[in-house]
């Protein structure tokens, strides 16, 4: 790993008229890193990743690629790559004309451009369709033009902007792992904006999670989904998400108590002011379904939904939680389930801030 | 895109270009007004130095303008009325279908936009002649202009239908209406503000016809006020006070309208119309 | 009753309606087309004006129009008027569209308030043009003069050398707007996200104006090009208020000159023939905008 990182953004501030769309953005980026950006629209992602191209202009901070200032610098000197949404192929050249165009525009002999097309063809797998014009290819074809575009110019970080959003969901799955090895393969620094929270967990190295504007949490992705510091990245990390329910610290300060009679309290894994306010938290995969006798609650099935590997199921009020399970079950809605969780998955969030505790 | 300009400064220099190119608007106005010596001054004056706004009145009598004005008025709404009523149908039929047939006869309808009045007035004259017709010579020249302004409403209005669901058209069929009651029920409703555009175009441009008014209304009282400037506007004339007082009261309901409804106009044109 | 039916439902209804439009434009616009062709082959004058069939001369009418001593002039300046009015209606119209196409408040409005010469009577616009371009006292003169690109006053309208620029520059205020407005259209029809790209790819204004906008605006030109060409032969208007083709025939193009040879000279022969001649062109014309029409996508 190289000392200097590719991407410094610092104290990154972007202003549209009186909107506050990105503040205090910090984020660095080390070369070889592949970096998600996720969060809910409008968070601020995709404006950051356009900012980051020189598409838009930042209010404030500083920015640098490759360790060179990149302040006022517009998007044609900054060597940066992007794929967009919408492939923004040019629909009036061939396939090979639309790799080649970066080239042409810098002069470079017709060998060199040969060499280049037939090298990225090879990589991307468009060998037999460089002379098609984008409106004869298929929404895949298109997608790996637009990044064998990307890649012939050998930038200094590649941009995403969701590019698999367009695409049906086998093909999405399918495309997540070529665009992973293909960063691999090339030893590239990418940034990837998407809304799909399952895209950035299986993509990334380190995922920045986004909302309103400013960076909630940033980490491995598994680090944020074992420790999520906010109740915010908890909600959005994880499919299905997780159960939230109001509570209040027991008497002990090691457990936590809800506002039923008729549902047990559950432990906790450490200590806490009694009485204080909290938001629990629970992953359905975590929670343990047994007979109806037992230590845990007793709650009843509300809706059994299986599909055929795993099923979800949904309890009824009071206390609705939905619940993953593997294999089949032989509940049927209004049975009686004693479910249970382990201390260590419980996550607590303070009821005013919504941070971890 | 990052610009350095401030929208600012690109709105004051299209406010400059668009009063450069309405200027001639400006001066028909500042002419009408002002007094006959000052037309000539040299260098001539941009603002009247004594406005005579009777001049209006002037020329509102002398010239006969209520005639011409009505006749006007009477042409337009002959060629809208005819326009409307054969154009509208005709248009949504070719909306409708995507075949052979109706790339023919769209060929065949621009085809006839394309010719110009000019060519078409002499074989209309002696034509119009033979049949008697112009003994009617309003008449004639509604006809005329009709099928002149046909062919431009037809293709804007298609684009209009175009824009309009099939889906609604069909579920009212399945729902039991016929397909005349389906159009004038459903499918018209929608259409009528591309319509209503189209046909004030169409108004605003028959309002203007000279060609074929000048070559077949001979009779004074039935001329409208395109032919009645022609009288006394010529290469030659010197009477500007008159042409243009004239003009300017000729040319304001029209502008009136235009300005009112201009948004309409220009988003009806420019939302796929012109294709 | 089965009749009926099918006029309320189903193809019947369609082709009342349409071939309701197609009749009567086939009565008014297609007969007299095909009558102006029938009477540039015949010998028309006042004692035949009544009849349908007269005297066949063949193309007599055609080598006498031809052999007219203003023909070749009439040419000229239908030429000069074309080409002159096309190239300043379509570079100022695209420079204005290019420039309206930008982002900032009012553009749209403003853009608007061009469209005014397009619903002004061409009647109109000539008698104003007519006293801009006056020599003595025009207001053109003196914005030229005070701008020091000409020395003395220009006589537009009595100059035989000037005469045909100046209903040229009339017609180009008239057109500019149309132009715009299609141009406009076409320019609206490009992805944003291309121009970026292209920023991105390393190209900067010109280049991509050069290597995006103008390839993918071909259509659109095409059909702006084909339409203007159509649209000046047709201009009529503008000739009786400016210069009624004078002085001499300086300034007479062949739509205004066949008019003339009918309605004034009672010629009614040579000025179907002249028309047919205008019609071939047109003809042309419009065999070039449909074909780049071709290209558009329907509904």
């Amino acid at each position: 790993m190289s000392a200097e990182p590719q991407i410094e953004l610092i104290g990154i501030d972007k202003y549209y008229g009186s909107f506050h769309a990105l503040k205090d953005i910090n984020l660095t980026i080390p070369k070889g890193q592949f970096v998600a950006l996720v969060g809910p629209s409008g968070c601020g992602k995709s404006t950051l990743l356009r900012s980051l191209a020189g598409l838009e202009n930042i209010s404030g901070g500083t920015m640098k690629i490759a360790g060179a200032l990149m302040n006022g610098v517009p998007p044609r000197k900054r060597d940066v790559a992007m794929v967009f949404q919408s492939y923004a192929l040019y629909p009036h050249m061939t396939v090979e004309q639309n790799l080649t165009y970066s080239l042409r525009l810098k002069g470079v002999p017709k060998e060199e451009m040969r060499r280049a097309t037939e090298e990225v063809a090879r990589t991307i797998g468009l060998d037999n369709l460089l002379h098609r014009y984008p409106r004869e290819l298929s929404g895949g074809q298109r997608q790996r033009v637009a990044m064998g575009r990307a890649i012939i110019r050998h930038p200094k970080a590649f941009l995403f902007d969701e590019p698999l959003s367009n695409l049906d969901a086998a093909l999405r799955v399918h495309m997540r792992k070529e665009i992973r090895a293909l960063h691999d393969r090339l030893g590239a620094t990418s940034v990837y904006v998407t809304h799909d929270q399952i895209e950035a967990m299986t993509m990334a190295d380190h995922v920045v999670v986004m909302r309103d504007g400013v960076i909630e949490q940033q980490g491995s992705p598994l680090d944020l989904y074992d420790r999520p510091a906010t109740r915010f990245v908890a909600g959005f990390i994880g499919s299905p998400a997780m159960n939230f329910i109001p509570a209040r610290i027991g008497p002990d300060g090691a457990s936590t108590v809800f506002d039923r009679p008729d549902i047990r309290s559950l432990p906790i894994g450490k200590k806490l002011d009694p009485g204080r306010e909290v938001i629990v938290g629970l992953r359905p995969e975590h929670i343990t379904v047994g007979a109806a006798d037992g230590a845990g609650m007793t709650l009843k099935v509300a809706v059994v939904e299986s599909t055929g590997s795993l099923t979800y199921l949904t309890t009824e009020e009071p206390l609705q939680l939905t619940i993953v399970m593997t294999g089949r079950t032989e509940l049927a809605p209004g049975d009686a389930v004693q479910v249970s969780v382990p201390s260590a998955h419980v996550h607590i969030f303070d009821a005013e801030t919504e941070r971890a505790l | 895109m990052t610009r350095t300009y401030t929208p600012w400064f690109l709105l004051a220099v299209a406010l400059g270009l668009a009063a450069i190119y309405l200027f001639p608007v400006y001066w028909m106005y500042v002419t009408s007004v002002k007094s006959g010596s000052e037309i000539f001054s040299n260098p001539p004056t941009f603002w009247p130095a004594d406005p005579n706004v009777g001049v209006f009145g002037d020329v509102w009598a002398r010239r006969a303008m209520p005639t011409y004005l009505w006749n006007s008025v009477v042409i337009a709404g002959g060629v809208t009325a005819i326009t409307v009523v054969l154009g509208t149908g005709c248009a949504y039929v070719l909306a409708r279908y995507r075949n052979v047939w109706i790339d023919i006869g769209l060929f065949c309808v621009l085809m006839l936009q394309v010719l110009p009045a000019s060519v078409m007035v002499t074989p209309l004259f002696v034509g119009f002649n033979q049949i008697g017709l112009l003994n009617y010579p309003r008449t004639a020249v509604v006809l005329a202009a009709a099928a002149k302004a046909m062919p431009f409403f037809v293709v804007l209005v298609r684009a209009t239908f175009m824009s309009v669901p099939r889906e609604l058209e069909e579920s009212a069929l399945v729902d039991g209406n016929s397909r005349v009651g389906a159009f004038f029920s459903i499918v018209l409703p929608l259409a009528r503000n591309g319509i209503l555009v189209c046909a004030i175009l169409t108004f605003m441009s028959a309002f203007g016809e000279y060609i074929y008014s000048k070559s077949i209304i001979q009779s004074p009282v039935l001329q409208p006020a395109s032919v009645g400037l022609s009288g006394f506007l010529g290469p030659n004339s010197t009477d500007w006070n008159s042409i243009m007082a004239y003009s300017a009261i000729y040319v304001t309901p029209i502008l009136a309208i235009f300005v009112i409804l201009q948004r309409r106009i220009v988003a009806g044109l420019t939302s796929g119309a012109l294709k | 009753m089965r009749f009926l039916n099918a006029l309320r439902d189903g193809v019947g209804f369609d082709i009342l309606l349409v071939g309701a439009a197609l009749l009567f434009l086939v009565a008014l616009a297609g007969a007299p087309l095909v009558y102006n062709v029938l009477m540039s082959f015949q010998q028309v004058d006042m004692f035949t004006l009544g009849a349908l069939f007269r005297p066949f001369v063949g193309f007599d009418n055609y080598v006498a129009v031809v052999r007219q001593p203003e023909f070749w002039l009439v040419t000229r300046n239908t030429l000069i008027f074309v080409f002159g009015s096309m190239t300043g209606q379509f570079v100022l119209g695209f420079a204005l569209a290019l420039f309206f196409a930008q982002n900032f408040p009012g553009a749209a409005t403003i853009r608007g308030l061009f469209l005014v010469s397009w619903v002004m009577p061409g009647l109109v616009v000539g008698g104003i043009w007519s006293l801009i371009l006056a020599g003595d006292y025009g207001v053109l003169n003196v914005i030229l003069r005070s701008l020091g690109i000409i020395q003395a006053n220009v006589f537009w309208k009595s100059d035989p050398a000037f005469s045909i620029w100046a209903v040229v520059i009339a017609n180009i205020w008239l057109g500019l707007a149309f132009n715009m407005l299609l141009l406009s259209v076409g320019l609206a029809a490009i992805p944003r996200d291309l121009y970026e790209a292209a920023e991105l790819d390393g190209a900067n204004a010109f280049q991509r104006f050069w290597t995006i906008t103008l390839p993918m605006m071909r259509p659109t030109i095409g059909a702006v090009l084909s339409l203007g060409l159509i649209g000046t032969l047709q201009q009529f208007d503008l000739f009786p208020a400016l210069t009624e083709g004078g002085p001499a025939n300086t300034s007479n193009v062949a739509g205004f000159w066949s008019w003339q040879l009918s309605f004034q000279l009672y010629d009614f022969a040579k000025g179907a023939t002249v028309s047919v001649m205008m019609f071939l062109l047109v003809l042309f014309a419009s065999v070039i905008y449909v074909r780049s029409t071709r290209h558009e996508v329907r509904g």
